[in-house]
């Protein structure tokens, strides 16, 4: 097995041309341009589908192996989600918020946000909230 | 800084700054002789830094630094792909743009291959076939089994490297760092580490070193507290546990440290959020400014000109003063745009304006019922004369003026009239009503124009009047130009670095940073948290803000008991040190016989891609086989994957005949474990 890579290489060498500069067009010489990466689609995909997985469904491969309780993986350390309450704070200065405006949702300190935000276009009150992520999913 | 009128108010300007393309080093005779030097890069999702590991003094510092993306527009050859600094300004291809990373790990390897052919083009490697040097590379903690055998297969098949060794780049740092201040091991500590992405809490147990029974055994300092005992057979590395009595403690000699895989914890918050966080924040503050207000700006706001408080709330009652907000606030100029803030005028300016167009509108009316008034009274006056006509008697003029009005009866033509009477009543009866009274019949006047194309023809040209005044105004104090090209960046200076404690401030669920390491603290014993709470490191790109670490240490006093010690570090070169630490590991550790921490060709073919050769900047593998994908050429593919279990399995991989150049692993592999 060892010797056919090894003829591969010095295949290469053969056709790979002088070393000489480099130039934009003539790919570099120090690697393999027969490499095709494993990880692109996958059997059934055939010539079409070359994407890449992403990190989403890697995680879903690696989730489905055989880890033991205590394993650490990439998603058993992620950080649970917090024990405290989260703070409040206004959404256009970003003070200490007591108070919420019952129309458009946000957060302010001053009866000059208020105003404020009662002047406020709608979607800029839709980006304050999706900055949040408090924008209203009910349909 | 310029210093302006009045009160010390800061005006700053961006600076843009672009990059330049990076050199092409010659390979200099010392990382040839007497074997290849290893090639150091810290792959950061930020941006990848490479060099060498010599002991050369020209060569011991970083040569390449760079942003991990690659640029190809559409259509454009694969070799027309610009990465890195040959992108002097990284805007108007920010939609072109691609990383190989997704969060902190790589799944793109088409990029990495292009980053790698960049890097060794750059460094100046010209043989054929392979590049002969032993590449350390950097790598998620946890990072996934499949991720590291892509980038096995990547480093091993395509560039035929001798060896790899893969490390994370803050246990790199942790361990320069503690090599220049010379500290003595066992190094135990907790390394806080935030880069781009994501920010991680490591904590790093010193390993003791165990003759038992003639083996050298290495022990885990956590499993001898917990007298679980779990060791790892030093002579045959990798294999799984087994268990052993705690007679372990009582021969101990410290070699090194070993990171703590099972309690590290790692936070989705970092660099990344904080630059678009502020950029929302202030796309919503000045809508008008959508477009000047881009990624690479925020960035160099967040790098100079944020920090982070010591106590958020306190510092956030000191931005209440309106003193303190002058004197803090910075105005990053614009440059002028030209256009008109349409959206800026005050309410006033657009009641003026509404009005003034009322009155327009109610002019047009005016002049139209006018109008309309006059032809209707010239029509009455000439059918009221027909009608005269009929009643002298004088019947042919009166049936001819029938046939030119183009009536059929004296009845219609008496209607006609009366319609035409009231019609003329009305209209006088308006016209003095509008004389007099303006406003209240707005209402109706504004569905009238809508019928007649030329009101609202007239009414354009009216509001180019308008706009005309408008701009004589721009002298006066109420709209200043410079002003309105201006971005107050106030609070936000402090805000954006905040979300790393605080996620909740873009929505997040997970625990800030301080509350992670709470929360990792808890998982071990007094004395543990004791030892790990002494050295707390501090690395990574976004750990730069000024004040950080004495938030650090100000969240360690609350949450630790009272009066115990602690202690925090910050590295000394928060971003460059996992390069430097990198570098020095491959130093020490030359790849050789010893091959610990070293992958080698032999053993990527015969343990497969995901095999990682722990060493004490690394982090754990845990044994475990897993399907080779199969390219998308072959015709079927017959991976099993099984795992290596205990003590006597016998595991067989068989793949499929597949080309020559994908196939790496032989037909079949067996591992027999001890």
């Amino acid at each position: 097995f060892n010797s056919t890579v090894e003829n591969k290489i010095i295949f290469k060498w053969h056709y790979g041309g002088p070393p000489a500069t480099e130039s934009t067009a003539k790919p570099p010489p120090f690697k393999d341009h027969t490499f095709l990466h494993s990880g692109i689609g996958g059997a059934a995909a055939g010539k079409k589908n070359r994407t890449w997985k992403n990190l989403k469904q890697l995680l879903v491969l690696e989730r489905a192996l055989p880890w033991k309780l205590d394993d650490p993986n990439y998603y058993n350390i992620d950080a649970p989600p917090s024990l405290k309450p989260a703070k409040k704070y206004s959404d256009i200065s970003g003070l200490p918020a007591n108070y919420t405006d019952p129309q458009t949702k946000l957060r302010f300190t001053s009866p000059d946000e208020f105003s404020y935000i009662r002047l406020l276009p709608s979607d800029v009150v839709t980006g304050y909230l999706t900055l949040r992520k408090a924008t209203c999913i009910v349909p | 800084m310029a210093a302006q009128d009045a009160p010390v108010c800061q005006i700053i300007s961006f600076h843009d700054s672009k990059t330049s393309p990076d050199p092409f080093f010659e390979l200099s005779p010392q990382c040839l002789n007497p074997t290849p030097a290893p090639i150091v890069i810290d792959n950061g999702s930020f941006q990848t830094r490479a060099g060498w590991a010599t002991s050369a003094a020209e060569l011991s510092s970083l040569l390449l630094q760079f942003r991990s993306v690659a640029a190809r527009s559409r259509g454009a050859a694969r070799s027309e792909t610009q990465i890195g600094n040959d992108i002097p300004n990284l805007e108007p291809l920010r939609w072109l743009l691609k990383s190989q990373f997704d969060r902190n790990v790589v799944v793109n390897f088409e990029i990495q291959e292009l980053i790698f052919d960049y890097i060794f083009t750059h460094l100046g490697i010209n043989s054929e076939g392979s590049v002969k040097h032993p590449i350390v590379l950097t790598e998620a903690p946890c990072n996934p089994l499949h991720c590291r055998q892509m980038m096995s297969e990547l480093l091993f098949e395509c560039y035929s490297v001798p060896y790899v060794s893969y490390g994370v780049d803050g246990l790199y740092s942790f361990y320069h760092n503690n090599a220049q201040r010379k500290q003595q091991p066992p190094h135990t500590g907790i390394i806080l580490s935030s880069g781009y992405h994501c920010s991680h809490i490591l904590p790093v147990i010193n390993s003791r070193q165990v003759t038992t029974n003639g083996q050298l055994l290495l022990c885990d300092f956590q499993s001898c507290v917990l007298k679980s005992c779990h060791l790892k057979c030093f002579k045959y590395p990798n294999t799984h546990q087994f268990p052993l009595k705690k007679l372990c403690c009582s021969v101990l000699c410290d070699v090194n440290f070993r990171l703590d895989a099972v309690n590290c914890k790692r936070v989705n918050v970092a660099g990344s959020q904080a630059s678009s966080y502020l950029q929302r924040l202030l796309q919503l503050k000045y809508p008008g400014h959508l477009s000047s207000i881009t990624l690479s700006r925020m960035e160099e706001l967040l790098h100079e000109h944020s920090y982070t408080a010591v106590d958020y709330h306190e510092e956030m009652e000191k931005w209440r003063s309106p003193e303190f907000y002058e004197r803090e606030v910075h105005r990053m100029q614009l440059s002028f745009s030209g256009k008109l803030p349409s959206g800026c005028v005050t309410a006033e300016e657009r009641q003026e304006r509404r009005a003034q167009q009322l009155r327009r509108l109610q002019e047009i009316n005016a002049r139209r019922r006018e109008e309309r008034l006059q032809q209707d009274q010239e029509r009455l006056d000439r059918l009221l004369a027909v009608q005269e006509l009929w009643e002298d008697g004088l019947l042919d003029q009166f049936h001819r003026s029938l046939v030119e009005l183009n009536m059929d009866s004296a009845e219609e033509l008496q209607s006609y009239i009366k319609k035409l009477q009231l019609a003329v009543e009305q209209g006088r009866q308006k016209l003095l009503h509008s004389d007099g009274v303006e406003g209240k019949t707005e209402g109706l006047e504004f569905e009238q124009p809508m019928d007649e194309g030329d009101g609202v023809a007239l009414m354009d040209s009216d509001f180019f009047e308008d706009m005309l005044p408008q701009k004589s105004n721009m002298a006066q104090p109420s709209f200043n130009m410079a002003e309105y090209h201006q971005l107050f960046v106030g609070t936000e200076r402090l805000r954006c670095p905040e979300i790393l404690f605080q996620p909740s401030l873009i929505g997040e669920e997970q625990m800030g940073l301080m509350e992670t390491l709470q929360y990792v603290l808890a998982r071990y014993t007094p004395e543990q948290q004791e030892a790990l709470v002494s050295n707390v490191f501090l690395t990574g790109g976004n750990i730069q803000y000024p004040g950080m670490k004495e938030r650090i240490e100000r969240e360690l006093l609350a949450m630790r008991p009272f009066q115990s010690h602690f202690k925090v570090t910050m590295a000394s070169r928060p971003a460059l040190d996992a390069w430097y630490g990198a570098r020095d590991w491959a130093l020490e550790h030359p790849p050789g016989e010893a091959l610990e921490g070293w992958i080698s060709r032999q053993d990527y073919e015969e343990k497969g891609g995901e095999y990682l050769s722990e060493h004490c900047a690394s982090n754990i593998f845990i044994p475990m086989k897993i399907a080779k994908p199969v390219p998308a050429r072959s015709a079927e593919p017959s991976v099993t994957a099984q795992t290596s279990t205990g003590a006597s399995a016998a595991i067989t991989t068989v793949t499929s005949s597949l080309d020559a150049s994908s196939a790496s692993l032989s037909a079949d592999v067996t591992m027999v474990t001890s």
